[in-house]
């Protein structure tokens, strides 16, 4: 298991598929409807002043609500959508589940960048999360973009530097 | 005389549990095939799955922040007194079920136009989110049954509803079906599911089928062609949440209905993601003097 400090700007970092992480820090929470709009801000150069920082940051695919959090389908295409831009911007890790396509795969690794993968365990992911405030676009609810802060939050890599840990890959 | 507060309770009750509680079936078929599984990376994920099921039963919290969409199925006794205002109670306890839970705040506001793009935003409060329509069914006696089903979002993208041409041969519909399945289960990211199908005339009648297939499927009562396919799907190696492994299908149930002559049978598929099947029941004796 590898502890991960998030945000991460650790040039060195040298994940391999398959590998298992614990993140500890702030992440940002995002799906289907607030994701664009992310996108378009950052290739605005607007992140920044909205106090949203993208370097070495982790994207996890989820709504925040009295429910709590757990991953959402990523390849929705307002979500998968939204990871290759990110990534040029500065976005280290992309939290989601599920296949994702060869061309994200590959983009991911031209940007250095990673797919990380979570069991949807609402009731566990829940309790490693401390806080959470609403960043962006709080008028989307649940669907807002989110900064929660996590402690020892488990993952598996599931795409790094081109290479997959899902055995179906093909079916995209 | 059934009382319209207690089903309005009991309602209440049933979502809280279809939606925080896994059967004594289904968390024992989840450990078997836990304890069957020898890729790490796959058992870690069951694992969690299993913590995760004992840790939203003991809080009563949602087993999936994907709270679903109420989906009541109501069973009618030939000799059943229903009371006026029964479906109205059962629409409210609906919604203490959710906002008690609490479910996530899903509802879409606005016209039925508005509802498309969501572009009037949503309710804040969870019992907002309308249940889907009541399906009926007739039972001997005069009890009346009521399961909800909370039925989540992700499994909706991978779903399929399409005829079949039989060519008069059940093994090439089956085989059919496993082909929907494989790709469908790849692509759903919240395995192991278990499958749901109804064989029927319409479109309507097969999703219908289905509903009821989820309604009454037991993991541990599978009968020939549902381990069938169940284990065709379990040899493609997808695996939990896609990560390869022994497990990507646990349970498959079908429902089927009856059939008109014709040259295909249609089909409806739901491939049930890992927190499901999320259901709850409560049961009402509506003669004079029976308990509520």
């Amino acid at each position: 298991m590898k502890k991960i400090n998030v945000p991460c700007r650790d040039e060195a970092l040298d994940l391999k598929a398959g590998d298992m992480v614990e993140l500890t820090g702030k992440i940002y929470c995002g799906r289907d409807a607030v994701l664009p709009h992310v996108v378009k801000m950052a290739e605005e150069g607007t992140l920044e002043e909205a106090g949203i920082h993208m370097e070495g940051a982790v994207i996890f695919h989820t709504a925040v609500s009295c429910a709590g959090i757990a991953p959402t389908t990523t390849s929705k295409p307002e979500i998968e959508g939204s990871i290759v831009p990110l990534s040029r911007k500065g976005a280290k890790f992309h939290l989601g589940k599920g296949l994702i396509s060869g061309g994200t795969v590959q983009g991911l690794k031209e940007n250095h960048a990673y797919f990380l993968v979570t069991p949807p365990v609402a009731a566990l992911l829940t309790a490693a999360m401390s806080s959470c405030r609403a960043v962006l676009f709080p008028e989307f609810g649940m669907e807002a973009f989110y900064e929660i802060t996590v402690k020892d939050f488990p993952a598996i890599v599931a795409v790094a530097d081109g290479e997959t840990i899902f055995p179906n890959q093909e079916e995209t | 005389m059934i009382g319209l507060d207690g089903v309005r309770k009991d309602t209440a009750r049933a979502v809280v549990e279809a939606s925080s509680h896994w059967r004594e079936d289904q968390l024992a078929c989840w450990k078997n095939a836990c304890e069957k599984e020898t890729l790490p990376r796959a058992k870690w994920a069951m694992e969690n799955f299993i913590k995760n099921a004992e840790a939203a039963d003991r809080n009563h919290s949602a087993l999936c922040d994907d709270t679903g969409t109420p989906h009541p199925f109501l069973e009618i006794g030939d000799e059943a007194v229903i009371p006026p205002g029964l479906l109205a109670a059962i629409e409210e306890g609906i919604r203490d079920g959710l906002n008690d839970l609490p479910a996530r705040p899903m509802g879409v506001k606005g016209n039925e136009l508005e509802r498309i793009s969501q572009c009037r935003g949503m309710y804040e409060e969870p019992g907002m989110l309308m249940p889907a329509p009541t399906q009926i069914r007739r039972i001997p006696g005069s009890k009346i049954r009521l399961t909800v089903l909370m039925l989540g979002g992700g499994p909706e993208i991978r779903s399929k509803t399409q005829p079949i041409f039989h060519m008069h041969s059940l093994d090439h519909v089956i085989d059919e079906m496993i082909k929907w399945a494989v790709p469908q289960v790849a692509k759903l990211g919240c395995q192991p599911c278990t499958l749901s199908f109804g064989l029927g005339r319409t479109a309507c009648e097969a999703s219908s089928l289905s509903l009821e297939a989820m309604k009454d499927g037991r993991y541990d009562v599978q009968s020939e062609i549902e381990q069938r396919i169940t284990d065709a799907v379990n040899s493609s190696g997808i695996g939990p949440i896609g990560l390869g492994g022994r497990s990507s299908v646990l349970a498959t149930f079908i429902k089927i209905g009856n059939m008109r002559a014709s040259g295909f049978r249609v089909v409806s598929m739901r491939p049930n993601c890992c927190m499901e099947i999320r259901k709850g029941s409560c049961e009402w004796e509506t003669k004079e003097g029976g308990a509520v």
